[in-house]
């Protein structure tokens, strides 16, 4: 059955990239892994992965376009007889790549999301709804023709005058993120100050039992915030439709500041990794982050979030959630040492009382496993 | 030809400079030898640029395994690291 190679979120907050290259053409036979294209926004030019192996059937692509995140770019199948989902001598025209059709449910999502059911894959006799949810929660897909700019009424024109200027991709990405958090998510926000010094003994013995040169502070309490998630799959979740989608591994999302970029760096399955493998990885992230340089997995499939302003020294910090999250810490370190960790949270899937106790968890280093 | 050990060590401590006051801090008493992860005078978002400067300044690429406080620690560290590269190659 064919396989769909799809273009990817290079960060959160650019839902279009622009086709640089294109390494494949149609009757390569590629593998696992090898490189298929290269796509673009205005910060970073990352390389596009074959998730599979097989023969190129069709490239739904050209140079210098724009393509969605999300849509389908290569299609690949077993043998070059394949033929491609969704054209004319395809195994049940219009319906999914295996040959599925699609439920009364399946069908919905997929015309709110503006996929074909040829985008995704099924894993029974028949697309369900189960299928379309985990397609859209893997791309972060918001719904079709979601507004990328306030829902509310067209503000007037400001009288001052002034000048004005496009917004870069990243900048519109910022806006539309901005724009899930308040229109799907019902957030709310709590804080606990906290004594740093355990967390910051541990910090020191590991950085110095494993000789690292950054402080692994940050990293430390990440991990441990992925084990909680892990511990408690509710903080691993997010809201589709009336059910409570809870995300099979966590994918731990870090924000990193590289220049004027604000890239989300993604460490996937991260509650099994060992601390010192997870602190590795991340600082690795953080390296190719600050030269633009992460793989567009890298910025992908992040379903909770961990953030810090310490360096600026601020007193609080709100974040944003990221869509398809329900929650992220935020911490911080004010000029007077005072520690905060705060979080951002989707009401509709998580309470307070749940939140609080998470944070007052994550405000002690844990205990050795 | 191998560059100046010195020249080395003054542009690492002068970058090193550079980033604190992006932070608000003065590093201009930063000897040579001071481990900087320890002065406090940057932290690791910043030690990350200055890793990420000295790569592209020397033409280098540092592996993880030697993101050490060992080979990178110092200004010294860092000079003694690069030319130890330099001479490898």
């Amino acid at each position: 059955m064919p396989t769909a190679i799809h273009v990817p979120r290079i960060n959160n907050n650019d839902d279009e990239v622009k086709l640089v290259a294109l390494n494949v053409a149609v009757g390569d036979t590629v593998i696992p892994g090898q490189s298929v294209a290269e796509v673009e926004t205005d910060k970073a030019v990352v390389e596009v992965e074959a998730t599979a192996g097989g023969v190129v059937l069709a490239v739904r692509g050209e140079i210098d376009t724009k393509l969605q995140v999300g849509s389908v770019l290569i299609w690949l199948g077993a043998s070059a007889d394949e033929a491609v989902p969704g054209e004319a001598g395809s195994a049940n025209d219009g319906a999914a790549a295996t040959g599925a059709e699609p439920t009364a449910k399946a069908r919905d999502l997929l015309r709110r999301f503006g996929l074909q059911a040829a985008q995704v894959a099924a894993s029974g006799a028949r697309l369900s709804a189960a299928d379309v949810e985990r397609h859209i929660a893997a791309l972060g897909l918001a719904p079709a023709g979601a507004p990328a700019v306030a829902r509310a009424p067209q503000r007037s024109a400001p009288l001052e005058p002034g000048q004005l200027r496009d917004l870069r991709s990243d900048e519109l990405g910022m806006v539309s993120t901005v724009c899930w958090h308040r229109d799907e998510a019902v957030s709310g926000y709590l804080e606990v100050s906290y004594d740093p010094a355990p967390w910051e003994a541990l910090a020191a013995r590991v950085q110095d039992e494993h000789k690292l040169l950054l402080n692994p502070l940050l990293p430390l309490m990440a991990h441990s915030l992925a084990r909680l998630a892990a511990d408690s799959p509710r903080l691993n979740a997010t809201l589709v439709g009336k059910q409570r989608h809870e995300y099979d591994h966590v994918n731990l999302g870090f924000t990193v500041q590289a220049g004027d970029v604000l890239y989300l760096a993604v460490v996937h399955d991260a509650a099994r990794l060992s601390q010192i493998d997870f602190v590795q990885q991340l600082i690795d992230l953080q390296r190719r982050a600050a030269g633009h340089h992460l793989k567009a997995r890298e910025t992908q499939g992040m379903t909770l979030g961990f953030s810090s302003m310490a360096r600026w020294k601020v007193s609080r910090h709100i974040p944003v959630l990221a869509p398809h999250t329900a929650l992220m810490v935020a911490h911080t370190v004010d000029g007077e040492g005072r520690a905060v960790l705060g979080a951002s949270y989707d009401h509709r899937v998580l309470h307070g009382a749940a939140i609080a106790q998470t944070l007052n968890k994550l405000s002690k280093p844990p205990a050795p496993r | 030809m191998l560059p100046d050990k010195n020249d080395i060590q003054l542009a690492i401590k002068q970058k090193v400079i550079e980033l604190a006051e992006g932070m608000g801090s003065d590093a201009s008493d930063l000897a040579l030898d001071e481990i900087i992860p320890a002065s406090g005078y940057i932290d690791s978002a910043a030690l990350l640029e200055l890793i990420a400067w000295f790569e592209a300044q020397y033409g280098i690429q540092v592996p993880s395994e030697d993101l050490t406080i060992d080979n990178l620690g110092s200004a010294v560290l860092m000079a003694d690291y690069l030319l130890k590269r330099k001479s490898a190659n």
